[in-house]
């Protein structure tokens, strides 16, 4: 079997290119047609609605998801902890705290699951329809939480972890350093006016005092990392220009989101070098200038954000929002 | 970490989970991610004047069932169910001729004729070689990527392109 049928590789076989460029119009449109909802009509056993409801208009569901209530909201049960000795209730402001050998196994609500690793310390703040949070003072826990968005929060003592859907884990050191990786979806983390988004693969330190550093891709080089440590926790220390240098050089494609997140974050005087490198993959948008960046303009940011493709900044600046709105964090 | 497949999988259920407790943007996440996959299993089976509102049919049903799906990883494979009876129903609800005049192209488009032609050609073989020949050939999906969302093993989907291209090649000569 040719290489090319499987995935284009290998030899070109003509007679498949024939058809591909015959058949190319069929296909589906990129992007493709909004997704239109038509809610079909409610009609109760007893007739108290008769005929046919008139339910509110078609709704449309885009890529940014807009309109669309569909958020279920279920009655919150208790949080069941399940460890060797067995099952237990966890009630707001109750401390949760495992052994050096012990494993805990957390339902959260019934939006996911926690799994607490040894000596973590846990506290349970609030647990509510729509909101549920915690506060881990040390350890680990690995999170797979299936609510919506901006849900689940998690705080530490250098900054608070924002579910943004889906798999992560978090640990934080006894002295207060924290780091999350995430497997999927994204976790926000936030302290004071600093925030760092992370994405599936990705991974993010904090520092108490100082909040998130800049997330990395977890297939970054020892040295990026120690390089980007540098930049985010001893900014003007000696080496600091060179780890600038070896973050920018050693750059690919795929730490775009690191760059992004390094345009707002480096001196003044460095922010052309880091606009130069993230252009050379991602071109800054129309109306985004080398003056405004450097000036730290948000909307420059944010539309520099967009063009990478990770979804809109309007949605994370709403989330971001609410985070403000929810908890009055440090 | 896990290796991309895992993590591949362990995404889309997440997003499946999410959008199971009204996570409408995790929804339209899935809509992005599987909607060639869907309109390709419908084409290979109905007029294509007919394929984006059966499309949009196919997910409008999923969202009203995603509460049944009890594995998230699955939802790829039973999308495609879902858009196989779909496609199947739509096709014995509309009259063969009402297809036909649909598909007519614009007397010239040589182009045009040439395409549906094709398609023609493909539809007439067998089920599960049409459908993995529409992916590739028609929504430019790579083997993988059928595998990946349809449910299909890898090793299915090689050996459905390989007969299904050399019955179409026959066809076509």
């Amino acid at each position: 079997m040719s290489d090319y049928l499987w995935d284009k590789g290998g030899e070109e076989d003509p007679e498949i290119e024939r058809l591909e460029r015959a058949l190319r119009p069929l296909a589906q449109s990129t992007p493709p047609p909004p997704l239109v909802l038509r809610p079909r009509p409610v009609i109760s056993n007893r007739g108290r609605w008769t005929g046919v409801a008139l339910l509110a208009a078609s709704v449309a569901l885009l890529a940014g998801g807009v309109t669309l209530a569909l958020r279920l909201q279920r009655a919150v049960p208790a949080w069941q902890v399940t460890t060797t000795k067995g099952q237990s209730s966890w009630r707001v402001g109750g401390w949760l705290e495992t052994g050096d050998r012990e494993q805990a196994s957390v339902q959260v609500a019934d939006i996911g699951t926690l799994v607490v690793e040894p000596r973590t310390r846990l506290r349970l703040l609030d647990t509510r329809a729509g909101r549920h949070s915690l506060e881990l003072a040390r350890g680990t826990v690995h999170a797979t939480i299936w609510a919506p968005p901006n849900q689940f929060f998690v705080d530490t003592p250098s900054s608070l972890a924002v579910d943004l859907g889906c798999a992560y884990t978090l640990t934080v050191d006894d002295d207060g350093s924290g780091l999350v990786r995430v497997l999927a979806g994204w976790v926000g983390f936030k302290w004071r006016d600093r925030e760092s988004f992370i994405p599936a693969g990705s991974a993010c330190p904090t520092r108490p005092g100082i909040g998130p550093g800049t997330p990395y891709n977890e297939r970054v080089s020892p040295a990026y990392r120690d390089a980007l440590s540098i930049l985010d926790f001893s900014p003007g220390a000696p080496g600091t220009a060179a780890a600038l240098t070896l973050v920018l050089d050693e750059s690919a494609e795929s730490d775009e989101v690191t760059l992004w997140h390094l345009l707002s974050r480096v001196p003044d005087a460095d922010r052309d070098r880091v606009f130069d490198r993230l252009a050379t993959f991602v071109a800054p948008p129309a109306g985004v200038t080398r003056a405004g960046i450097r000036g730290g303009d948000r909307a420059m940011l944010d539309a520099w954000w967009d063009a990478l493709g990770l979804g809109t900044t309007a949605l994370w600046r709403t989330w971001s929002q609410q985070w403000t709105d929810n908890v009055n964090h440090k | 970490m896990s290796s991309a497949p895992d993590t591949v999988k362990t995404d889309v259920a997440c997003l499946v989970r999410s959008a199971q407790s009204g996570d409408r943007v995790a929804f339209a996440e899935l809509y992005q991610r599987f909607t060639r996959m869907v309109h390709g299993v419908v084409l290979a089976r109905i007029g294509r004047a007919d394929v984006d509102d059966v499309v949009q049919d196919v997910f409008v049903t999923a969202l009203e069932r995603l509460g049944e799906l009890r594995e998230p990883a699955a939802f790829g494979g039973w999308l495609g169910t879902i858009a196989r009876h779909r496609a199947t129903d739509h096709g014995r609800r509309m009259p063969p001729t009402e297809t036909l005049v649909h598909e007519v192209a614009a007397p010239g488009d040589r182009d045009r004729l040439e395409a549906l032609a094709i398609l023609d050609a493909i539809r007439a073989l067998p089920d599960a070689y049409r459908e993995t020949l529409v992916l590739r050939l028609v929504e430019g999906m790579s083997g993988a990527e059928i595998a990946d969302r349809t449910g299909l093993t890898p090793a299915s989907v090689r050996v459905n392109l390989h007969r299904g291209m050399k019955l179409l090649r026959e066809k076509l000569t």
